[in-house]
């Protein structure tokens, strides 16, 4: 089998390679957050630092706001991401496994407006988170991002949940579980993949989202991550290494979502995601 | 680990709770609280105001006229929009100095300032106006006033203040004019600017240059000696060609946009001055006097005369404070745009204070505006670099000695053109002059179109 | 849950209607928050713009309703053409070369590599990224004067004389971006393509590897129509994404120059927040909208006669 290992070690050559040109940018970006001095337009471009430094991190940690906008973060996208999850899921599962008057029409009337981009509605949506009075509040980006996704969810999870074995739900209704009980304590645990990927995804979408974020917040104590970037490098101009090393901090959430359900995510958009 | 359903929804339920109890708590505006008057020194508090160097007094504009309320009895929150950096040394002594002395003043009123980037800042005040939700104060650019005005979003303060006239009586004519529009004036000036000459003066002494130019004849030997020094180095750079960029050249060749009422720009955007000043930029473009980030890609201007590569720019008096932060070993030479057939001309910037028509406290508003044009803050403001509009206050010994060649050049300075469609009339002018450049079309034949595009604009 | 099935085809009674509307609704309870929310936030602003899309529509002062006037407006409007253009370029791009690499970099690190979750991580970093964020470090890459671009392909390869603006340039300024969407859009396709790739049933290469037949020949008839639906959806998606595109072109080069790079949804933005003029603006979005529709129509039909 010396061919066969032989030809890995070839791909993996090429994989490495294709990885090394891929994440060039971001050797770019950290060679630039790690060096000491602003003036970072140099030719030929430094990836390694010549002087070393985390007085960058350190700075942006410090500076103020930053660290609140890190929190604010958290606190929009967790429960924008855990409410958009329960109720795709909940509706692809009363897509996929009942049949009502209507259903074929409202899940195409959800999946019709995948084709509206979401820039679109900002204006009408301002206008209606100041009649809710969620203006400036942290509400009305968890709301926008929980159901900007939803569609798109939805259309993942409900080949997921059509595809669950009948007899596993008709044991349920034996018993006499309602549509609730079902939900909740057959369906879901079997969609653990397909939540984990519609899970990445809208946490994604929550944590890097920026121009609702910026219409819809006025009081910078409130102000996200991307928005606190964009600040960050309005306002300090030239300092590049202290805005990428901002940057830098901001990826690393995503990272360790990723990683936490990166396990399921392939298997849960293969199941799911890949149904016309 | 394979029954993850039920112990995954009960954390995610719990840190749903959790957040959102902690995003409501958040939520709710902070107010900070006005600081105590006493034990607070500031610099305006302290600062004794000095008579102006005409001697004749000025009314002390920042105490209220007569028929106002004593300043104990207003109370309330105003918001202040600005486009200021949040790290600059504007909004540290707004935010530091002058708010803190007001407050002093008026311990019932406490005012919000939020300093946002330029172009954020127009979004935002875009979304607020449909929404509802505007500040009540806002530091506004010059050429947005017109079109804000026409939105009906602008308190007319003519009408609103007794003391108008009184106030408008004790600033420079022409910022003054930038508030007016159909009949009525909007707003009032807060500070001026324009633009001059920078010169770095290593890059001069390596050319072996020693005096600034005065015409555009010796501009052009300038910028011929300095790209003499070698490739990639250029004798001047600019960073773009809209008007705020080409107007000083094209009015310094006695060139204009348009007639002088504003209702056409046939003969005048495409005509002799104009087609001069292009086809002048783009001789000295393609003779390497002029940087080509011009056209647009480029490193900002200031790098280009910090770093040495490009020996003037055409800036404003914002510059030097933040010149000596990033390049500390930058000496700069000023002077005004060099004079051609039109004379030395450049083009008018600034800032307009203008009250918001939703404003729900119109009387803390107009305090703080008032307070803003008072000689003490305008004075302050001037350290760092923000022209003060208050006539007495013109060649005053605390203000810097760069803003003379400023004053200088603002007597022949001129405004853009007073248009809700200005935006346009601006796009249409650096895309037909960056045409030009380019080479794309004929310098005549790209000013001829944007003329037709501006007739357009410029129709009521 | 067949038990609540459908009225038959005849049509019911009012009496059967109103019991079949009755058995089925726990499930309309059921699907009562998400739907609820969905309106309230979504198909609630889409009416409000469909609306304001039939007016002049004014900030503070009352809107004079123009009827289709701003649609009208559009397909007169040789900007409108030029984004659509634009968008379309862009999207066929990126699509492509998503495809292409995403697939590429797929079958790679479906092969059992050594340090292969660790590879996936690097090429899914970019996905993860944010646009602000990766948008600002390629316009260092590609600055006009010293960017690491210009300094590969001038100093150190020799393939140019001098120094390009890339996204000062009209030629190049669009694709310069569209090369960024492609880097941020190769992990996301790759980890879609890896999903369907293991859904591939391996007997079908076992048998085929009996039969002799090569690489090629066992990616063309077994690989690719076993991933058919995989490429279909990844079509439609990168699709919507790639007429989506807004971020990274606001932040590289605003639409400019000369137009050159103005998308669909830069230039409905800049109606809306810079010109003001949101009757317009909203009308270009449901034109974009009924455009993106019809083409994801179009792809899935032939997703669906072709692919599979």
């Amino acid at each position: 089998m010396t061919t066969s290992r032989g030809r890995l070690a070839v791909l993996f050559v090429v994989a490495a390679m294709g990885a090394l040109v891929s994440s060039l940018p971001f050797f770019y970006m950290l060679g630039i957050a790690f060096e000491s001095h602003a003036l970072v337009l140099k030719q030929p471009p430094t990836f390694l630092p010549e002087q070393p430094t985390i007085n960058n991190f350190v700075r942006a940690v410090t500076t103020a706001g930053f660290g609140r906008a890190f929190l604010n973060s958290v606190i929009v996208s967790v429960p924008a991401t855990a409410l958009g999850v329960l109720l795709s899921s909940m509706l692809a599962f009363g897509f996929a496994r009942f049949h009502f008057p209507g259903n074929r029409l409202l899940f195409y009337s959800l999946i019709l407006t995948l084709t509206v981009p979401a820039l679109v509605l900002i204006i009408p949506q301002f206008v209606l988170i100041r009649q809710l009075g969620l203006f400036n509040t942290h509400w009305a980006l968890i709301f926008v991002y929980a159901v900007g996704g939803l569609a798109f969810n939805v259309f993942l999870l409900r080949g997921f949940f059509e595809d669950m074995p009948q007899e596993l739900f008709e044991a349920a209704i034996v018993d006499g579980a309602n549509v609730w009980q079902t939900f909740r304590f057959i369906a879901l645990p079997l969609a653990k993949p397909a939540i984990a990927t519609v899970t990445i995804f809208t946490f994604l979408g929550s944590w890097d989202e920026f121009t609702w974020a910026l219409t819809a917040l006025q009081n910078p104590d409130l102000y996200t991550l991307p928005v606190a970037l964009r600040f960050f490098q309005r306002a300090f101009g030239t300092e590049w290494g202290l805005v990428f090393a901002a940057s830098t901090i901001a990826v690393i959430p995503v990272v360790i979502v990723f990683l936490a359900f990166q396990r399921h995510f392939v298997s849960g958009l293969m199941l799911g995601g890949t149904k016309g | 680990m394979q029954s993850i359903g039920h112990p995954w929804l009960r954390w995610a339920a719990l840190l749903s709770t959790l957040a959102l109890v902690t995003a409501a708590c958040t939520a709710t505006p902070v107010t900070t609280p006005a600081p105590a008057p006493t034990g607070q020194p500031t610099a305006a508090a302290t600062s004794t105001p000095v008579a102006p160097a005409t001697g004749t007094p000025t009314a002390p504009t920042a105490a209220p006229t007569a028929s106002e309320p004593t300043p104990e009895a207003i109370s309330g929150t105003v918001t202040y929009w600005a486009a200021y950096d949040q790290v600059g040394p504007e909004f540290r002594t707004m935010s530091e100095v002058v708010i803190p002395a007001f407050q002093a003043q008026y311990p019932g009123v406490t005012v919000d300032l939020q300093g946002i980037p330029y172009d954020d800042l127009r979004q935002r005040l875009i979304t607020g106006i449909a929404g509802g939700e505007v500040p009540d104060l806002l530091r506004a650019d010059i050429i947005w006033v017109p079109e804000f005005a026409e939105q009906g979003a602008l308190l007319a303060l003519d009408q609103e203040m007794e003391d108008f006239d009184e106030l408008a009586g004790q600033v420079f004519e022409g910022p003054l004019s930038t508030n007016f529009w159909e009949g009525q004036y909007y707003g009032l000036p807060l500070d001026t600017n324009t633009r001059v000459l920078f010169a770095n003066r290593a890059v001069m002494e390596e050319a072996g240059l020693t005096e600034m130019p005065t015409t555009v004849e010796e501009f052009e030997a300038m910028m011929a000696a300095i790209a003499e020094l070698g490739p990639e180095r250029y004798g001047y750079a600019e960073g773009g060609t809209g008007a705020w960029n080409v107007l000083p050249w094209i009015w310094s060749f006695g060139g204009a946009l348009t007639n002088d009422d504003y209702t056409t720009s046939s003969g005048f955007v495409n005509g002799e001055g104009t087609v001069a000043a292009v086809t002048k930029l783009k001789e000295w473009l393609d003779a390497g006097y002029l940087s080509p980030s011009i056209l647009g890609g480029g490193s900002p201007t200031s790098e280009d005369i910090g770093g040495g590569r490009a020996g003037t720019v055409l800036e404003g008096p914002w510059m030097p404070p933040i010149f000596e932060a990033q390049f500390p070993e930058l000496e700069t030479e000023l002077a005004p745009v060099p004079a051609g057939p039109g004379g030395s001309a450049s083009v008018v910037g600034g800032e307009d204070i203008v009250v918001f028509a939703q404003t729900q406290n119109k009387e803390a508003a107009l305090a703080f505006l008032r307070f803003l044009l008072s000689e003490e803050v305008q004075l302050e403001m001037g350290k760092v670099g923000q022209m003060p509009v208050l006539t007495s206050l013109s060649g005053h010994a605390e203000l810097p000695d760069y803003f003379d060649t400023f004053s200088q050049q603002l007597e022949t300075a001129r405004a853009r053109t007073p248009h809700p469609n200005w935006p346009l009339i601006d796009e249409a002018l650096g895309n037909a002059v960056l045409e030009a450049l380019r080479g794309d079309k004929p310098v005549q034949q790209a000013l001829d179109d944007a003329a037709a595009t501006i007739d357009g604009l410029l129709q009521p | 849950m067949t038990s609540l099935a459908s009225g038959s085809r005849a049509a019911p009674t009012g009496r059967r209607r109103r019991s079949q509307l009755r058995r089925a609704l726990p499930i309309y309870l059921f699907l009562l928050p998400g739907l609820g929310l969905y309106a309230l936030w979504m198909l609630y602003p889409l009416a409000s713009a469909l609306f304001m899309s039939f007016f002049d529509w004014q900030l503070v002062r009352a809107s004079p309703f123009v009827g289709f006037e701003n649609y009208a407006r559009a397909f007169a409007d040789p900007l409108f053409w030029r984004a659509l253009v634009n968008s379309a370029g862009y999207t066929v791009v990126t699509v492509a070369g998503q495809l292409v690499l995403g697939l590429g970099v797929a079958l790679l690190l479906h092969e059992r590599l050594p340090l292969r979750s660790f590879l996936r991580l690097i090429y899914y970093l970019p996905v993860i990224t944010s646009w602000v964020v990766v948008s600002l470090i390629f316009v260092y890459l590609y600055n006009g004067q010293s960017g690491a671009l210009n300094w590969l392909l001038v100093d150190v390869l020799g393939f140019l004389q001098r120094d390009v603006a890339w996204l000062a340039e009209p030629a190049t300024a669009l694709w310069a971006v569209a090369a960024l969407g492609i880097w941020k859009g190769i992990g996301w396709t790759m980890v879609v393509f890896l999903a369907g790739l293991q859904g591939v049933p391996q007997e079908l290469y076992e048998a085929a590897a009996i039969d002799g037949a090569g690489r090629w020949p066992r990616f063309r008839h077994i690989t690719l129509p076993s991933i058919a639906r995989t490429t279909g959806f990844l079509l439609v998606a990168l699709t919507l994404g790639g007429l989506s595109v807004f971020v990274s072109i606001f932040v590289m080069t605003q639409g400019g120059p000369l137009n050159s790079s103005e998308v669909l949804l830069t230039y409905m933005y800049k109606q809306a927040f810079e010109r003001l003029d949101l009757g317009y603006g909203a009308a270009l979005a449901y034109i974009f909208a009924a455009v993106f529709f019809l083409i994801a129509l179009v792809e899935l039909w032939f997703v669906r006669r072709r692919l599979t």
